[in-house]
């Protein structure tokens, strides 16, 4: 493939950004989760 | 308050080259010296489509004529300009009017919003090259 | 107040399920990408950035429709809840992560097809300028105050900014642009693309649509637990200043 570095950078810098942002998201849910009660968690 | 104020000047250094530079980012060829804001004696940047058969490379130089609505304009480089540049490819040249020719020092490819398979057939490879140089000048 | 489990988390049997068909659309989309769709007569192999980088601005533009959309809820006189204004955040800042893999994408594809990085032409100015604003907005619902003071303001700002949308879709229509027209979005109704291209390049669509929502429905029940840690925190505070005034 012509060009495979800036392909697959591109490939990376897009889905490892995102899982970054996913997996703060998550761990930052999960610890805060753990702070609240059931009745402040309308989706348990 | 530090953030709102960073994206503040931001939008202003952003807005202020929206104003100076992304207007009309070109002139089309047979635009220069006709129109206002494409004329010859500043720098000036110019859109056409690489004519068939009129690329050149000379001691490091890529010469080439440009073609807009049946007017041309030659175009000197010093280099290769990279990117997808060929033949029948519409480009924006970056320079100025040197006598009758234009002397470049930055090309851009402006490639068209048609994407179209590569094939391994003869006749799709014909079909291709046709298509190639098919740019609408509108 | 019932406490939780040490596993308590923002997901749901729902939201895991939707996580795995993410997973497999991405598989797909990368197959598709690197390796199924053919290359492009002219651009040849670069053409595979199209298929992250198309999908990304496409699903900022939904993302920041639907910041609008909720802002509006909001503000209209019958939805007056705060939770719009938690999916509102959420997408916005889903929206502007998905700009900046736009902007970063393009510029490399750029590199490739143009020559250049970056240019200063209608399309990429105007889309720089519609990362700043939601930058902005993000900032904004950051200053401070009550929740229904944050939700108002930046439920305003949203309705503003979201104008922008049109503006960096048909910038390449209204100005010369060294940036190509739209080959799918475009005022002819005209594809101009062929047939294993434009299914990746919906793949890609579909998958980030997904991974979108997925991402919109995790981040506003965090927001809402952040909010319910902030007021808890605030009543603590009120209430030790009262048990103190009280011990005088």
């Amino acid at each position: 493939m012509e060009h495979a570095s800036f392909i697959i950078a591109s490939y990376v810098l897009t889905f490892g950004s995102i899982a970054a942002y996913a997996a703060w998201v998550v761990r930052r849910g999960r610890g805060l989760a753990r702070r609240a009660s059931r009745e402040e968690m309308p989706w348990t | 308050m530090l953030i709102v104020a960073v994206a503040l000047v931001a939008g202003g250094v952003v807005v202020t080259k929206f104003l100076t530079s992304a207007i009309d980012y070109y002139c089309n060829v047979d635009e220069v010296g006709v129109r206002r804001g494409c004329d010859g004696d500043r720098r000036i940047r110019v859109q056409g489509i690489v004519r068939r058969d009129s690329l050149e490379k000379q001691d490091g130089s890529t010469v080439f004529t440009l073609e807009w609505n049946t007017k041309t304009l030659e175009v000197s480089y010093l280099g290769d300009p990279g990117g997808v540049f060929q033949e029948c490819i519409p480009v924006v040249a970056h320079g100025r009017l040197v006598g009758e020719g234009f002397d470049s020092d930055r090309i851009e490819v402006k490639h068209t919003n048609e994407y179209v398979e590569k094939n391994e057939t003869r006749f799709d490879q014909a079909n291709n090259e046709a298509a190639a140089c098919s740019v609408s000048q509108e | 107040m019932t406490p939780t489990g040490a596993h308590a988390t923002t997901g749901t049997p729902a939201t895991r399920r939707l996580g795995l068909v993410v997973c497999v659309l991405l598989v797909l989309l990368v197959l598709s990408g690197l390796w199924w769709s053919a290359e492009d007569v002219v651009q040849g192999s670069t053409v595979r950035i199209m298929y992250v980088h198309v999908p990304s601005i496409w699903v900022a533009y939904m993302a920041f429709a639907l910041t609008a959309v909720c802002s509006g809820a909001y503000l209209s006189r019958g939805t007056r809840s705060v939770a719009w204004d938690r999916v509102a955040g959420a997408s916005a800042e889903i929206g502007v992560l998905f700009v900046a893999v736009s902007l970063v994408t393009g510029s490399l594809w750029g590199r490739l097809t143009w020559g250049t990085y970056w240019v200063w032409d209608a399309r990429l100015t105007s889309t720089a300028f519609l990362f700043i604003t939601y930058v902005g907005y993000l900032a904004v619902r950051r200053l401070g105050g009550t929740l229904r003071q944050r939700a108002r303001r930046s439920a305003v700002l949203a309705l503003l900014a979201v104008l922008e949308i049109p503006l960096v879709h048909f910038s390449v229509e209204l100005w010369r642009s060294l940036h190509q027209e739209a080959s799918v979005a475009n005022p002819n109704a005209k594809v101009e693309m062929d047939g294993l291209m434009l299914f990746t390049l919906m793949l890609g669509l579909a998958t980030f649509t997904a991974l979108f929502v997925w991402l919109v429905l995790h981040r506003q029940r965090v927001i809402l637990l952040e909010d319910t840690v902030a007021d808890r925190g605030l009543d603590e505070a009120i209430a030790s200043r009262r048990d103190e005034a009280g011990a005088r």
